[in-house]
């Protein structure tokens, strides 16, 4: 399971890259969204291996480590507020300029 | 400890004045005074903490929750801490002041004062607060309204803009994140203190060094440091100028915090590291900056770029490392908000004259003729930029070069004190463009400008700390002792 997740976050995160890396702006906020996802699961694993039990339960065994989870919460939350932020710049850039290739939105260059 | 609330109240007003400032969206005038009521207020209040914190000579810590020091969220008050915040939020009360005066449309939306005023909140929040996965929410938060802001500016390629900065920073984000992650894995603890000692009683984590170059790279982008400038820039040039002002006097402030804590207290023995590549990138962000600013077309890209020049002076500084190079580095930064801020606003104020708000140079040329006033400001900036004396910026340049000397660092001097040139070039070359040389025929000022209210009160302070500039070095002084001794914020956040 613990490789599982190792090479899970080693795709998610080369996959990223790999999008982030394209002409395409649709396709390059995509890559950041899942490179944010790798980051998310890589914290998540921080502490989920530590122990069996759930963080609340009463169960004797030792118990997972709760505070990987609340951050990862964290994050996920700002994260989905971060992503919406940017497909509504990306909307507002597409209508303007209707294109979705990176090298035509150049207004800057002027 | 008692005094507990000084540390809170800077974080807390901002936000609670943001939440209801939302409800006067109607009333226009009255959000923008309540904003800058509510921005004073903090600002007395951090300056309360500043000279309490001074005063005593020990840092005053809030256990968030009251749960004891590793386990909950700490806010430590700590004397760079509330320097920091209180340099932010004078620039944060300036900036308001300058939106108040300001024409833009963008000052009209009922968000604006909000979103600044939220700003203030992930500025002081990042520097008052103990607990580095905090430290990333407040980065996020002052990210998404500096983005956001930015995005409504009258500027047409304001969105465009904020997409440059808001896509690298949030990568930027990510990694700082990634960076939690690999310091939780190995150390137990978000706390900064109680990471700090671990680390120094374990520096051998395997993924401590990845931790370190993710923490170093994040800051850089957040500080726009040289090779990960690019989006600076643009988003000067485009944010509404009262925003601009903001982020390139006190938001790029929020990595070179990150440096001087990651060299001071996270990891002091893997500092030597650390510093050497802070001289590396400072000295290519002077030079690439310096030329830049020369060859730029655009007043605001011009400070920009400036800003690139300055934030590496200030990275030499913590590069060099001693006491006195901290002091020096400690007087730059402040000195250097106060400049930049109100070169911003002035170019700002030029720029609001012409018909699309453009300060490229093609459009301001020649406009400054008929505002002497302004133009006597801008050189007085532009000569507290390059150090001449009687302004701030000679002392921070000669508190630069004093400990360069003393840290016997000659070759990255030699190519700080050449560089410096530059600083005047590029200064005079604007104030010539834009207040000495003749306007083109068919240009004429076409709109009513900016009120100058801020940029005066700035330039007043430039002058009044070149004059009288001990209390500064003194609290600068007092700063970089505390810094020297990591264990001093160690023993005060964790109470052993």
């Amino acid at each position: 399971m613990q490789l599982l997740t190792a090479i899970t976050i080693g795709a998610l995160f080369g996959i990223g890259v790999f999008q982030l890396l394209r002409r395409n702006i649709l396709r390059s906020a995509i890559g950041l969204i899942i490179i944010g996802n790798a980051v998310n699961l890589f914290l998540l694993s921080t502490g989920v291996y530590e122990g069996a039990a759930a963080a609340y339960s009463t169960a004797t065994e030792q118990r997972s480590d709760a505070l990987p989870q609340a951050l990862v919460l964290t994050a996920i939350v700002i994260g989905m507020g971060a992503v919406a932020f940017v497909l509504a710049l990306l909307i507002v850039i597409s209508t303007r300029y209707h294109t979705a290739d990176m090298d035509e939105v150049d207004e800057l260059k002027h | 400890m008692m005094d507990t609330y000084l540390v809170t109240l800077p974080i807390l007003i901002p936000f609670a004045a943001a939440a209801l400032g939302l409800l006067l969206r109607n009333k226009h005038t009255l959000q923008g005074l309540w904003s800058l009521g509510a921005a004073l207020v903090s600002f007395a209040i951090t300056g309360v903490l500043l000279w309490r914190v001074w005063q005593a000579g020990e840092a005053i810590v809030f256990q968030g929750g009251a749960w004891p020091a590793p386990f909950g969220i700490s806010l430590v008050g700590d004397l760079l801490g509330a320097f920091m915040s209180f340099m932010a939020q004078l620039i944060l009360v300036m900036g308001i002041i300058y939106a108040l005066g300001s024409r833009d449309e963008t000052i009209g939306y009922p968000t604006f004062y909000p979103l600044v005023l939220m700003m203030g909140v992930g500025l002081t929040g990042v520097m008052l607060t103990g607990d580095i996965f905090n430290m990333y929410v407040f980065i996020e938060l002052l990210l998404v309204s500096g983005a956001v802001l930015t995005a409504i500016s009258d500027n047409r390629s304001g969105p465009e803009a904020a997409y440059k900065y808001f896509y690298l920073s949030l990568l930027a984000s990510w990694f700082l994140l990634f960076a939690i992650g690999s310091l939780y894995v190995e150390y137990g603890t978000l706390n900064m203190a109680d990471l700090a000692a671990r680390v120094a009683a374990e520096p051998n984590a395997p993924l401590l060094p990845v931790a370190i170059v993710l923490l170093f790279a994040a800051f850089m982008v957040k500080s726009a440091v040289f090779p990960f400038h690019f989006w600076q820039p643009d988003l000067y040039m485009a944010a509404p100028t009262a925003v601009a002002a903001i982020l390139s006097a006190a938001v790029s402030k929020v990595g070179v915090y990150g440096f001087l804590r990651m060299t001071t207290l996270l990891f002091v023995e893997q500092a030597d590291m650390i510093r050497t590549a802070l001289i590396v990138f400072g000295i290519l962000g002077i030079l690439y900056g310096g030329f830049s600013a020369i060859g730029t077309k655009n007043a605001k890209r011009m400070l920009a770029y400036s800003s690139m020049a300055q934030i590496g002076f200030i990275l030499v500084a913590i590069g060099w490392g001693t006491t006195g190079a901290l002091v020096a580095a400690l007087v730059f930064i402040f000195n250097h908000a106060l400049i930049k801020s109100a070169l911003m606003m002035l170019t700002g104020v030029v720029a609001s004259h012409t018909e699309n708000r453009s300060a490229a140079f093609r459009s301001v040329t020649g406009l400054g003729r008929s505002m002497p006033y302004a133009g006597g400001l801008f050189l007085l900036g532009g000569l507290a930029l390059s150090g001449i004396p009687p302004t701030n910026g000679f002392f921070s340049k000669m508190l630069l070069f004093g400990s360069g000397i003393a840290a016997e660092e000659y070759v990255s001097l030699a190519i700080v004190g050449v560089a410096s040139v530059l600083t005047l070039v590029y200064t005079t070359t604007a104030f010539m463009r834009i207040w000495w040389q003749a306007p083109e025929a068919d240009k004429s000022a076409s709109r009513l400008p900016d009120r100058i209210q801020a940029p005066t009160l700035l330039i007043a302070l430039v002058l009044a700390l070149g004059i009288w500039a001990e209390p500064l070095i003194a609290l600068a002084q007092a700063t970089a002792n505390w810094l020297g001794d990591p264990t001093l914020y160690i023993s005060a956040v964790l109470g052993a």
